[in-house]
């Protein structure tokens, strides 16, 4: 049987194609993952099936009837239900509390909490999804909060579970637990649309699985038959060899340094102690560990966001004696982020306003604190199409980009400010593959052109590919240094962990 | 001339850009449908009091028309004045209450000026602009104390202008007015005393009290729209605003000094407010009276929620709401209370806070029109 079908579905943003001409069919059980890089269309049409975007033109069948979602609430009514990315729960409220709002149970005119909570643990057992009714979901880990998540849509009687990039959020062992669910949710007879960039997710969990790109739909596999290879030459729409390639530069001068360094993390702890290392010109250093080791306080004394309580940081071969991002940046620090929504892009600004942040207060983008439009634009049509950025659109919203596309558009600001030190935090965190390459081309790049880079991410395989030398950080110091070529994954997870050390020769 | 229009119409290329004016509109038509349900449910006669109402409120040709168009024009600068105030503040992410507080004392520093000795004999363009630079960098500081506790100590801006506010107040009123600046009791006059000629606002409407204000306040708009979106420290003030729940991080990690944009934000804001202060000083009262009837700062904030804290739309905004004031007393003869019209504008505000259902409700009706003929 049928759960889902969408017939010939366009939808049509100013600019993009977003959905173009899509059909798909669905059926009852099945756990069905859309891939594709970002910004090929896979959340545009999921909202269109919620009813959140109307489409263009097409149709829409749920259980072989004909149907027109207008909101999210006929979607509800229809039982299709949504996973979303950011989370819609109160923090303050209790898990029942949350699952329950707006459709309580009642006694008289007053909310029954007993037979809300009695009602939460039968359906949290029927489905073994383990959640204590009574906590706070502010206490919750996000893998948690999101089981909440889908206890709420099951409550409301969904039967076409929708998960738009559900992994993105968790850790390794909470993925596990997910994929547990859906199967256990798919057994029980529920339709799951699972949304997902990482290949090895969809190879694990799908009955079938559909590949989108640029809008169009490519083709839909079943999983047995195909595999990674297959599916990431769909989405890209070539040969993906993520394969880092070598890149000999003979290392310069010393560029940045950090001494002693020893920093208080926002929470009053001690997070960095006493850590000591230099960034070469023309290398790339690669900083491994387990998140929460002292990354984030390492990039926040860096980028000049905390004043350290010890130790000092010397950039383009000078001591920096105020530290705050003002004066970073006037040395010649280039900063990705982790986290470009909060600290990289203005979302409510164009593209040209995004790529000009940093250097909007200098010729020829201005002229006495007056801005120059023209300068502005002829400066963004350039860049949009030096970095591939699509739309081409200087004028499209930064908040309206995918992901990908919005690191591009990052890259494009960054490596345009007069720079030497690139401070670089997981710059592909949440990228497909395509994006991926790009960013590591840009750094490999850069590396050549004489730039010292700082690479700090949790990607093994991203740290062994690129950097000349590894540092490991392991409880906020510098348990060992070593070089790719004399180490191997296996025994840098040991480092990782705090089980193994190597002594550093400084 | 062909880049200016492409320029002018592929900004405006996002879905739905209309509804930043549509939003407004329907709002305040929705508040006035629901004026009329109100007056019909007291038994009254709602045709006749819209009819009084408008017909007196200078927005449209009638009986005495110039002077109620003066009228409107008068109070319309105030409202414009701490309106974009408000908003000035609200686009760098800053929730300032503070254009009560600035408002009077812009006020109280255009009195003093306008009457100080040394001052008051100056030829008369230069007394008002002296008179007019005091108030604003007096209404400017008042501002720039509270961006300074924000910026420095962290104290929210909600808190420190509310106490600006009674500081202020307290300050003229139980200290200025009575004391040090009141006026000589022989003179017959209580309050501070009259300002010279030379301060007062010029006419430009004879047989009308509308002065220079609205032009003034009207060259603020522009300079307001101008600094906002067409200078670098406006770029890196609408940054700021936008990344608000993010802690600003974005800006600040491109290098804007945020503690110095806030209280610059800050002074800018309260310079604004001192404006409308002044104009009400040097161009109404002539004095700073013993008991000030406020307000003013307060119906900025529903001026610039109308006008969407854009200047324009504050222009807009700050009009209708004159007309409106204007209009007030006329309804009485329909019997009904003058405070009618600020009942509408509270339903506009009211109907503005719930943009979301406005929005659903104007896509609703819209929306799937444009699509089957398009
Ligand atoms: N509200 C919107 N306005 C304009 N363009 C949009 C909007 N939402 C998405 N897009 C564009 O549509 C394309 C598809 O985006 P999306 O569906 O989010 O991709 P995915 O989820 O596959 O990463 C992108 O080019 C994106 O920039
Ligand atoms: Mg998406």
């Amino acid at each position: 049987m049928k759960a889902l079908e969408v017939k010939n579905i366009i939808k049509r943003f100013p600019g993009v194609l977003a959905n173009d001409n899509i059909n798909l069919s669905i059926n009852k059980s099945e756990i069905y993952s859309i891939v594709g890089e970002n910004g090929a269309g896979k959340s545009t049409l999921m909202k269109i099936i919620y009813g959140l975007y109307t489409p263009t033109s097409g149709e829409i069948y749920v259980f072989g009837k004909k149907v027109k979602i207008n909101s999210s609430n006929d979607a509800i009514k229809l039982k299709i239900g949504m996973v979303h990315q950011e989370f819609m729960l109160i923090p303050r409220f209790s898990v029942t509390e949350n699952i329950v709002l707006g459709h309580e149970p009642r006694k008289g005119m007053f909310f029954d909490r007993k037979v809300a909570v009695k009602e939460i643990k039968e359906i949290s057992d029927r489905y073994g999804l383990k959640v204590d009714p009574l906590e706070k979901v502010e206490n919750l880990p996000v893998g948690i909060q999101q089981r909440v998540e889908i206890l709420k849509i099951l409550r409301r009687g969904a039967e076409i579970l929708i998960f738009d990039e559900p992994t993105a959020v968790l850790t390794p062992e909470e993925a596990e637990d997910l994929f547990k669910t859906l199967s256990f949710l798919r057994d029980s007879g529920k339709t799951i649309i699972f949304i997902s960039h990482k290949l090895k997710e969809v190879m694990t969990i799908s009955d079938r699985i559909a590949v989108l790109r640029r809008g169009e739909l490519q083709g839909v596999v079943y999983k047995e038959k195909t595999n990674e290879k297959e599916l990431a030459r769909m989405m890209v729409g070539r040969d993906v060899v993520l394969e880092i390639p070598e890149a000999l530069v003979k290392r310069g001068d010393t560029i940045t340094s950090v001494r002693n360094l020893t920093v208080k993390n926002k929470r009053g702890i001690v997070g960095l102690k006493d850590v000591s290392f230099d960034v070469h010109s023309g290398e790339i250093l690669g900083i491994a560990g387990v998140e929460g080791n002292g990354q984030s306080e390492l990039i926040d004394a860096l980028i000049g966001f905390i004043k350290p309580i010890g130790g000092s940081i010397f950039l383009s071969g000078k001591k920096v004696k105020l530290i705050n991002p003002r004066n970073m940046r006037k040395r010649g620090m280039a900063y990705i982020p982790e986290d470009r929504k909060r600290r990289g892009l203005i979302l409510p600004f164009k593209i040209k306003d995004n790529v000009i942040m940093g250097q909007h207060n200098k010729r020829p983008f201005s002229r006495n604190g007056i801005l120059n439009d023209m300068a502005i634009e002829s400066f963004a049509e350039k860049k949009v199409e030096e970095f591939d950025i699509r739309p081409r659109d200087i004028y499209t919203k930064a908040a309206n980009l995918s992901g990908g596309t919005q690191q591009k558009v990052l890259l494009a600001r960054e490596l345009s400010i007069n720079h030497n030190f690139i401070l670089a935090s997981q710059p592909t965190r949440g990228l497909d593959i395509g994006a991926m390459e790009f960013v590591y081309k840009m750094l490999i790049e850069e590396k050549k052109r004489g730039v010292a880079v700082l690479l700090v991410s949790l990607e093994l395989s991203e740290i062994m590919g690129l950097a000349d030398r590894i540092l490991v950080l392991y409880e906020g110091v510098i348990i060992g240094e070593t070089k790719p070529g004399e180490t191997s994954e296996e025994e840098l997870g040991l480092m990782m962990l705090g089980l193994k050390k190597k002594e550093r020769v400084m | 001339m062909k880049i200016i229009l492409k320029r002018l119409f592929s900004r405006r290329k996002e879905e739905y850009w209309w509804m930043t004016i549509a939003v407004p509109l329907v709002s305040i038509l929705f508040a006035l449908i629901t004026g009329v349900i109100f007056i019909k449910i007291t038994g009254r006669n709602p045709i006749r009091a819209y009819e009084l109402l408008f017909g007196s409120s200078g927005l449209f040709p009638g009986p005495y028309w110039k002077n109620h168009f003066a009228e409107m024009l008068l109070s319309s600068s105030m409202f414009i004045s701490t309106g974009l105030a408000f908003a000035i503040a609200a686009k760098a992410g800053l929730f300032s209450i503070g254009a009560e507080g600035q408002f009077i004392v812009g006020g109280i520093v255009a009195a003093y000026f306008g009457y100080a000795k040394p001052f008051a004999g100056l030829p008369a363009i230069l007394h008002l602009i002296i008179v007019f630079i005091m108030a604003m960098t007096a209404g400017g500081i008042w501002g720039a104390i509270a961006g300074w506790l924000k910026a420095k100590k962290g104290i929210h801006e909600v808190i420190t202008t509310i106490m600006l506010n009674w500081i202020a107040l307290y300050l003229i009123e139980d200290w200025l007015v009575t004391g040090p600046m009141k006026a000589n009791v022989a003179t017959g006059v209580s309050g501070t005393p009259y300002i010279s000629a030379t301060a007062k606002l010029p006419k430009i409407l004879p047989g009308t009290r509308l002065n220079i204000s609205f032009i003034i306040i009207a060259a603020a708009v522009f300079f307001t729209w101008y600094f906002l979106y067409r200078t670098t420290i406006g770029f890196e003030i609408r940054a700021m605003g936008h990344t608000l729940v993010f802690g600003m991080e974005a800006p600040k990690a491109s290098g804007v000094n945020i503690d110095r944009r806030i209280i610059q934000t800050m002074f800018i804001s309260g310079a604004a407010a001192s404006l409308g202060g002044s104009f009400i000083i040097l161009g109404i009262l002539f004095q700073y009276p013993p008991v000030f009837e406020g307000g003013y700062g307060f119906d900025g904030i529903a001026v610039a929620l109308i006008g969407q804290n854009e200047p324009i739309g504050i222009l807009l905004a700050g009009i209708l709401i004159g007309a409106l004031r204007t209009g007030a007393t006329a309804v009485q003869l329909a019997h009904i209370p003058k405070t009618f019209p600020s009942i509408i504008e509270g339903l506009i505000v009211a109907f503005i806070a719930l943009q979301e259902l406005v929005r659903y409700l104007i896509i609703k009706l819209v929306v799937p029109k444009r699509s089957e003929s398009g």
